[in-house]
């Protein structure tokens, strides 16, 4: 695995700027603007997670226990927990606005930390940025519980938008084969 | 604990909380249901290979479903004869032995126990033949579907899926090359009681445009209702379903069409679908071929989810938690890129980051609060929407009834009871 590539302090400022502004909207319930951030061409992926075997013939290499071995993603032949489009997204975000969308009426409480903030790839308009969060989740009437993940993400250069970025791609890796969370349908 | 047939009134209209909620009444539906009842473990599709593994629960039980080197369907009780240890530790794979870890003893893929490192040291060998993994004495699948029964004595599979094989038929020959379970199940744990998401998929499309109505517009739920039929097959078993109109359009009758991968797929999707449908009726008849299903259940606790394209089963884990278990199925015939579009009409509404499903998942947790207020024992839940309605139809097996109608999950409750009662005197 490579070191992230060597950016400009100005650049992985902007980018670091832009995540904690995603960030914020997302845990002050600001979906609309948040669905601003986002373009149209969006793919968002929530890829499904599995105990996978040991491969033997792979014992003494780390390749033995890459994470990608126990991924379904989406050019598997498993079945990732999400696979969504901008329309998904956009639905996801109506949703959130009607008083009948009870899951999250009330609403629940989030605490998003987004750290480890990497440019894995730098091209003259976009970016790959791999970062980590812990979003902590609190439904009323429900345990409250903690997400853990990373999110492997394009972001495109928008010179036009106060964010400065637009995100273009996303997949989120959770760290968990059972699900034990109310949902994974939450916009991470 | 009371009497179980005082838990469940006489014509199944009402049932009461304890059912939900009592940990006596779940510790005796252990042996009762599950115990005793045809449990799904997997499809062939998942261990098409001999080696092939995948993991499986049968109520709490670990199973290790598994394809033998003869090529043999075998089910086994993940659990080590020495002291006990699960011996297959990966949710599905290929191997030619579990070893288990504390002393490594191993065993074949289908449970015989091959080698005991110890004994070389030792003057008597232990009889290996005798010490196998436990296995499901009846194991036994119809149309890709595995069953296995801990009861020796169960009817044959067959006759115990009896009219639901005309519904279920009506998807699995629809495919030329019949459908293929993708990958591993996605497996949610939910604080709620396993015979909500069963009793929810069995029959009640009621709930659709109420919990739902954030996503599901009314003018959908009115077409369910006209076209709608609920059928119960025998109490347990059960069918939602649409007959379209024979002069619906193509885009209206065909499978997938209205789902996300349909809508999104684009033109290879939309092509496939079509040839699909326009060899429906020579393959499974003209009525089922303008026969689109809504939601099926097998009792006691797989469902399927015909208009998402889902098979779901709900494991139990105690009186309040579920471990709630789905698997995406697409046509096995479809190109694999059909195939990955296709699935998302599955994970974009269910499983758990659907849209839909996290407002049942609220609501089945929730229903375990309710059902645990003691206070609230002298009032049992009311069962009785449409209580003596529905009969026979034409060209639908079983009893058929409009959706409104809850004679579903009265069939449920009232088998659930007789299961019950036979364990309570030991028959
Ligand atoms: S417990 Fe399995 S080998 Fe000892
Ligand atoms: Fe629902």
């Amino acid at each position: 695995m490579s070191l992230s590539v060597a950016v400009t302090a100005d650049t992985q400022r902007a980018v670091e700027r832009f995540y904690a502004y995603e960030a914020r909207l997302l845990d002050e319930r600001q979906y609309q603007q948040w669905l601003a951030l986002l373009s149209e061409s969006i793919s968002y992926i929530v890829p499904a997670r599995v105990n996978a075997a040991v491969d033997n013939r792979q014992r003494g290499n780390e390749s033995m226990l890459a994470v990608a071995n126990e991924l379904e993603r989406a050019d598997g032949e498993g079945c990732p927990l999400r696979e969504e489009s901008y329309i998904h997204l956009m639905l996801r975000v109506e949703r959130a606005y009607k008083p009948n969308s009870w899951s999250e009426n009330p609403p629940a409480r989030t605490r998003r930390l987004v750290a480890n903030i990497e440019v894995m790839e730098a091209t003259e308009d976009s970016f790959t940025i791999w970062s980590h969060f812990h979003l902590h989740y609190a439904r009323p009437g429900s345990r409250s519980c903690l997400y853990s993940g990373q999110r492997k993400d394009v972001i495109v250069i928008a010179a036009d938008t106060d964010a400065g970025f637009k995100l273009a791609g996303r997949e989120v890796i959770l760290d968990y084969a059972d699900i034990e969370l109310p949902t994974v349908g939450l916009l991470f | 604990m009371k009497s179980t047939q005082a838990l469940v009134s006489d014509d199944a209209s009402w049932v009461s909380r304890k059912c939900w909620s009592d940990p006596a009444v779940y510790q005796r539906e252990k042996a009762a249901i599950f115990g005793r009842n045809w449990l799904f473990l997997g499809h062939e599709s998942q261990i098409s290979a001999p080696g092939d593994f995948v993991q499986a629960y049968m109520g709490e039980t670990p199973i290790i479903l598994a394809r033998d080197e003869a090529g043999d369907i075998t089910a086994c009780v993940n659990s080590c004869s020495h002291r006990g240890l699960p011996v297959c530790r990966a949710d599905h794979g290929n191997a030619r032995r579990f070893v288990c870890p504390y002393h490594n003893w191993s065993y074949t893929v289908g449970g015989d126990l091959v080698t005991i490192p110890q004994e070389k040291a030792l003057a008597q060998q232990p009889d290996k033949s005798l010490l196998g993994l436990k296995r499901v004495p009846r194991v036994e699948s119809w149309q890709g579907m595995i069953f296995g029964c801990f009861d020796p004595d169960i009817m044959p599979l067959d006759a115990y899926l009896g009219d639901m094989r005309f519904y279920l038929d009506a998807f699995f020959d629809r495919f030329p090359g019949g459908v293929e379970f993708l990958g591993a199940p996605h497996r949610w744990l939910i604080d709620a009681n396993w015979k909500l998401p069963v009793e929810n998929q069995l029959g009640d499309v009621n709930h659709g445009p109420f919990l739902h109505s954030a996503i599901i517009p009314r003018e959908a739920q009115d077409a369910i209702e006209a076209l709608g039929y609920s059928v119960v097959t025998e109490p347990g078993h059960g069918a939602t379903l649409r007959l379209m109109p024979e002069d619906a359009a193509f885009e209206e009758v065909a499978w997938g069409m209205e789902g996300m991968g349909g809508i999104l797929g684009g033109e290879e999707v939309q092509r496939y679908l079509k040839e699909v449908q326009d060899e429906a009726a020579a393959r499974i008849g003209p009525l089922r071929a303008r026969m689109k299903g809504l939601t099926y259940g097998i009792y006691p606790n797989l469902s399927f989810l015909w208009s998402n394209t889902a098979f779901k089963v709900s494991h139990p884990r105690g009186p309040n938690r579920v471990e709630y278990w789905s698997w995406a199925v697409v046509p096995a015939g479809a190109p694999e890129s059909v195939k990955r579009t296709l699935r998302t009409n599955y994970s974009s509404f269910f499983g758990p980051g659907g849209l839909l499903e996290q407002e049942d998942s609220e609501a089945w947790s929730q229903q375990y609060r309710g059902c645990a207020i003691d206070y609230a024992d002298d009032r049992p839940l009311y069962y009785g929407l449409g209580l003596g309605e529905g009969g026979p139809h034409p060209d639908l097996p079983g009893t058929v009834s409009v959706t409104a109608n809850e004679h579903y999950a009265r069939g449920f409750f009232s088998r659930w009871r007789d299961d019950m009662a036979r364990q309570e005197v030991g028959v």
